[in-house]
């Protein structure tokens, strides 16, 4: 959980994540909002809250040190539902999860919980709760700030932030403070073409014997680019997992998309 | 090989390890402070008008409901005016950690989404927050205390564990109401009935004493009854508030504080799927 590396080297090819037998169900409200008001009215008709989601089933996966690991899948594969499982956010349903080192327990978008303040206050909020100290946040925010381009506007409330303000933001944020295990989910598929670029150089950069990356993306030129390894989600189930080029030629003949520009482009 | 550092296994149900879940939230309690301080700040409280507007809202709210008793009893004085200050200002440490509690774990998404970390910390800060706006007004009545020339009393230390209490009182009802709104999220629109509702009920208007015997049964229902009638007692009248009044409320406190921080830490770890 603490998030800094603390200096004991980890091996290539050692274990940095081991996943068994994990299962992941929850049961989720159907209404977006529940309310009493709503649970009142339907008392007399015994209709069903809540349905039951399998997120995912039966997956096993090891990710080693020095190992680039994209995951890829269609929406609601449960990519992000197995980020939040291997740093702690869900509890699994079945199974065991073991971390062998500090993990991002800060998920890139977890940045700007409250838009009303501003990207100093946000950064520093999501750090100070993901466990990392004050000074610790403080060697790190020029760093943030800078990598983010963000100027002056860092100070501003991230409401007043565009989208594409946010995910800089946010990239910086998970690309600078250093885990042994680094997770980055989606962040990378927003931003102008030149910051897309500069955040794929620091993913390159961030490669190293000694730390497990774990991309979510669905830009596979990326992933192809970076990964040294990628495993494929469907409907919760690990359908395959190997040499980038391979699983992606797979999954592409599964989305039946072909090598289109589509989403090539998306980086 | 090594020791893994975290290990994540199905959870039963019932409650998280306590000594892991407290060391985990200690380690950050900079993130309340930091949290309560960025709220404050970007609420302008850090500036000279945030300041006195803090103050100058509830001593609006005093006069408009001591020109209330004024009209409906036709008379008044200074140490009714005295009890209204000391009372509201207390009972809106409770009101504003309620406000505050309830929208703490939905308005948290994004970051209970993405973080793992005790979610407690979201209610507690609601309520540092109650505090913080709260001890400006402390001083407040002190002056007004002052100026309206009531004798100084020792017994007056007695309004420190009164304080105490409603504090605990005001973490657990924040605690409970956050955990609450995230299963029926129109709780927080009733919540202003319910502190308006709560407010009449409790000894502010009056006093506790001026309350008919018939309708004594109420403060056996109201934890701020005979919290806000000893700090009355305390601050007010220099009195040593009531032994009995003083075990109710505790045990009013420590009540609510256990089920609610219960009920909380046994259901915080599915939060994630229900925001």
């Amino acid at each position: 959980m603490n998030l800094p590396s603390v200096s004991s080297s980890h091996k290539t090819n050692e274990v940095a994540v081991s996943v068994r037998g994990l299962g992941l169900t929850y049961t989720t409200a159907i209404d977006r909002r529940p309310t009493l008001k709503a649970r009142v009215k339907s008392l007399g008709r015994g209709g069903k809250q809540t349905r039951v989601i399998r997120a995912l089933d039966e997956v096993n996966l090891d990710v080693e040190y020095g190992q680039v690991l994209g995951i890829i899948g269609t929406n609601g594969a449960g990519k992000s539902s197995l980020m939040r499982v291997i740093s702690g956010i869900l509890p699994p349903t079945q199974g065991r999860i073991e971390v062998y080192g500090s993990v991002s327990t800060l998920l890139a978008l977890g940045v700007g919980f409250n838009p009303s303040m501003s990207g100093r206050d946000n950064v520093y909020l999501g750090g100070l709760a993901a466990g990392m100290s004050r000074d610790e946040i403080d060697n790190h925010f020029e760093e943030i700030a800078e990598f983010s381009e963000l100027g002056e506007a860092i100070d501003a409330p991230m409401r007043t932030y565009s989208s594409g303000m946010y995910a800089r933001l946010a990239f910086s944020v998970s690309a600078t403070v250093r885990p042994d295990i680094l997770i980055v989910d989606e962040a990378l598929s927003t931003g102008d073409a030149r910051f897309k670029e500069k955040s794929l150089n620091r993913i390159k950069e961030l490669r190293s014997d000694d730390r497990a990356l774990i991309l979510v993306s669905h830009a596979m030129a990326t992933l192809e680019d970076v990964c040294n390894d990628v495993a494929w989600l469907h409907k919760g189930k690990l359908v395959q997992r190997g040499d980038p080029k391979t699983v992606i030629t797979a999954y592409r003949e599964f989305l039946q998309v072909g090598k289109s520009a589509a989403i090539d482009e998306d980086v | 090989m090594s020791t893994p550092t975290q290990v994540y296994e199905p959870f039963r149900a019932g409650l998280p390890p306590l000594r892991k879940y407290w060391k985990s939230l200690w380690s950050r309690r900079t993130f309340i402070s930091e949290y309560s301080r960025s709220e404050l700040r970007e609420q302008h409280f850090d500036s000279v008008f945030g300041q006195l507007w803090l103050v100058l809202n509830p001593l609006l709210l005093s006069a408009v409901y001591f020109l209330l008793i004024v009209i409906i009893s036709g008379s008044s004085d200074s140490t009714r005016y005295a009890h209204l200050t000391a009372t509201l200002f207390l009972f809106y440490l409770v009101a504003n950690s309620l406000t505050g509690g309830v929208k703490s774990i939905t308005a948290g998404q994004r970051l209970i989404l993405n973080t793992a970390f005790p979610r407690i910390m979201l209610p507690v800060s609601a309520v540092v927050i109650a505090i913080f706006k709260f001890l400006p007004t402390l001083a407040v009545f002190l002056a007004i205390r002052t100026v309206l020339g009531l004798p100084f009393a020792w017994e007056m230390f007695w309004a420190i564990p009164v304080l105490l209490i409603t504090m605990l009182l005001a973490l657990g009802l924040a605690v409970t109401i956050s955990c609450i709104n995230v299963y029926f999220r129109d709780i927080a629109s009733f919540l202003p009935y319910m502190t308006r509702t709560l407010l009449y009920l409790s000894p502010i208007l009056y006093e506790a004493s001026d309350l008919k015997p018939e309708l004594r049964t109420l403060e056996l229902f109201n934890p701020l009854f005979p919290i806000l009638d000893s700090w009355s007692r305390a601050l007010v009248h220099g009195q040593a508030p009531l032994t009995s009044h003083l075990l109710i409320s505790l045990g009013w406190a420590v009540g609510i504080f256990l089920i609610g921080t219960y009920f909380f830490l046994s259901r915080e770890r599915e939060f994630a799927v229900r925001l």
